[in-house]
């Protein structure tokens, strides 16, 4: 597998935009880009066509070597196995506790009943400072909590492609750094592929192999984070952080 | 009004095609499971079974047992004035067993359980939890629809005997009570009068009106898109589809059944 994932001038329609988005890009096997840029510039757009929960309207996504396009239904679930996705939104279950919507996808997919995976799953919620919060349900979590509950959901699998909408959004400056020590590990123990959008400065920014600037629906510059913080653009220096700035 | 009236035909067509595509989709889960989330689902199936069935029967046996006195009461004291007596037997096959019994239990199930279905979809719709289930590769027709359906299908079935049993129950009370008949020309009389078509009849009442409920309930639920507005607005429409959709299946199997 030459790229994890390339997209190849995939178009889409943003809503509430009279623009398009026409996405070329390609990542490596073990690489981290991180997409910064303005809301509404379609940095979580291009998640979601890579996630296929969007088709574009010309142009390719191929993710994982797989033409998302040429997939069913049943292919493209089967796909998803492998990727690890946060969406904004976290989704958790709302009739589930953290820990059973943790282990939901080691359930559902293995078929292994929720206590035999304590053993498995502890180590990633004590990682996280999710261990304390367990039994709680997700209206009784805060914004920061129940992304971090996200992301070991999304990790629990041990996915080879992982799609992070903002992971750090909501996040105080314990959990920013929890995930960052977490997502640090993963890398150095396993081949993942990470594709952040963030359209605030973080430290995750510096851990990334590669930053592509998207505005407008285009990749303006891609590049590593040295690279770009040498760029004259002041808009994307503000994304990479006042320190770039000066 | 032409305009109007084809459009209102083609939605109408557009509607069935996605109930139809829906029940194939649940049929081919249930038939070919296959081994993931088998375990999951099951466990889907079995607290929407709790909720649809077992806490249904309180209200359901309410409704039944008053059900059951007033028909009795009103053929007991009408019947002896045209000389039917001995007409009670038929009158609660015909009327309870046969029609009311299968109709209401539909009615009181779509209001429970159909609203409860679509309003929990409607909003882990709008929550993204359906998105964030999909993105782990749970598919909606199995891990959503499809425990739902045999779920309510299963519930719908047992309600359906349940509530026959008792409304006879208070028809008998009555009988007992006012008409003075004993419970064995009673139960002989209501024995007499049912045959196997009406059990049969009301078996397939119960699995077209379970499946029914479940997949408009879920259809609507799942056609919320952005704002928690449009759940009660999809609750209302799944509700009154439900039980036109289940009168007409009425219509059909009573004639199939009897004509």
């Amino acid at each position: 597998m030459k790229y994890a994932v390339e997209l190849n001038r995939a178009r889409a329609g943003m809503t509430g935009e009279d623009w398009k988005t026409e996405f070329t890009l390609s990542v490596s096997p073990g690489e981290f880009v991180a997409l910064v840029g303005p809301g509404r510039s379609g940095k979580g757009l291009l998640l979601k066509l890579c996630a296929g929960l969007v088709a574009p309207e010309e142009g390719t996504v191929r993710v994982l070597d797989h033409d998302l396009a040429a997939l069913d239904s049943e292919q493209l679930t089967e796909l998803r196995q492998r990727i690890g996705v946060v969406l904004q939104q976290p989704g958790l279950r709302s009739n589930m506790t953290l820990y059973t919507n943790v282990t939901l996808p080691m359930v559902y997919h293995q078929g292994v009943d929720e206590a035999t995976l304590l053993p498995k799953v502890l180590p990633l919620l004590d990682a996280l400072g999710l261990t304390p919060l367990q039994k709680l349900f997700p209206s009784q979590l805060t914004l920061g909590e129940a992304r971090c509950a996200a992301l070991a959901r999304a990790l629990v699998m041990n996915p080879e492609l992982l799609l992070l909408d903002e992971p750090m959004g909501g996040l105080d400056a314990e959990m920013a750094q929890r995930v960052d020590r977490v997502l640090a590990e993963y890398r150095r123990t396993r081949t993942v592929t990470i594709l952040a959008s963030m359209h605030n400065p973080s430290v995750l920014l510096e851990r990334a192999n590669r930053i592509a600037f998207v505005r407008q629906g285009r990749i303006e510059a891609v590049g590593p984070y040295a690279d770009m913080a040498k760029m004259p653009d002041i808009a994307l220096q503000a994304y990479l952080g006042s320190r770039s700035v000066a | 009004m032409i305009g109007w009236l084809g459009q209102k035909t083609i939605d109408g067509y557009i509607y069935l095609t996605d109930l139809s595509a829906q029940v194939y989709l649940t049929i081919c889960e249930l038939v070919s499971p296959g081994r993931q989330g088998r375990w999951a689902s099951l466990r889907v199936t079995l607290r929407q079974m709790l909720f649809t069935g077992v806490d249904a029967l309180p209200v359901v046996s309410a409704v039944a047992l008053m059900l059951g006195l007033i028909v009795i009461m009103q053929a007991g004291t009408q019947l002896p004035k045209v000389g039917g007596e001995g007409l009670i037997g038929s009158i609660i096959v015909v009327v309870i067993i046969r029609e009311l019994g299968p109709l209401t239990t539909a009615i009181l199930v779509i209001s429970r359980s159909g609203a409860a279905i679509t309003t929990e979809l409607g909003n882990m719709r709008v929550a993204q939890e359906i998105t964030a289930l999909e993105l782990m590769g749970i598919g909606t027709s199995r891990y959503i629809v499809m425990p739902r359906v045999v779920a309510v299908v299963l519930s719908m079935l047992c309600l359906i005997f349940y509530f026959d049993a008792i409304a006879v129950l208070g028809g008998f009370i009555i009988a007992r009570i006012k008409l003075t008949i004993p419970f064995y020309p009673f139960a002989h009389a209501v024995a007499q009068s049912l045959s196997l078509v009406d059990v049969l009849g009301t078996v397939a009442k119960g699995v077209l009106f379970g499946t029914t409920v479940a997949v408009v309930c879920c259809h609507h639920g799942l056609s919320v898109r952005s704002s928690y507005t449009e759940v009660p607005q999809q609750v209302t429409k799944a509700m009154i589809n439900s039980i036109t959709i289940c009168l007409l299946v009425d219509i059909l199997v009573t004639v199939a059944v009897y004509f």
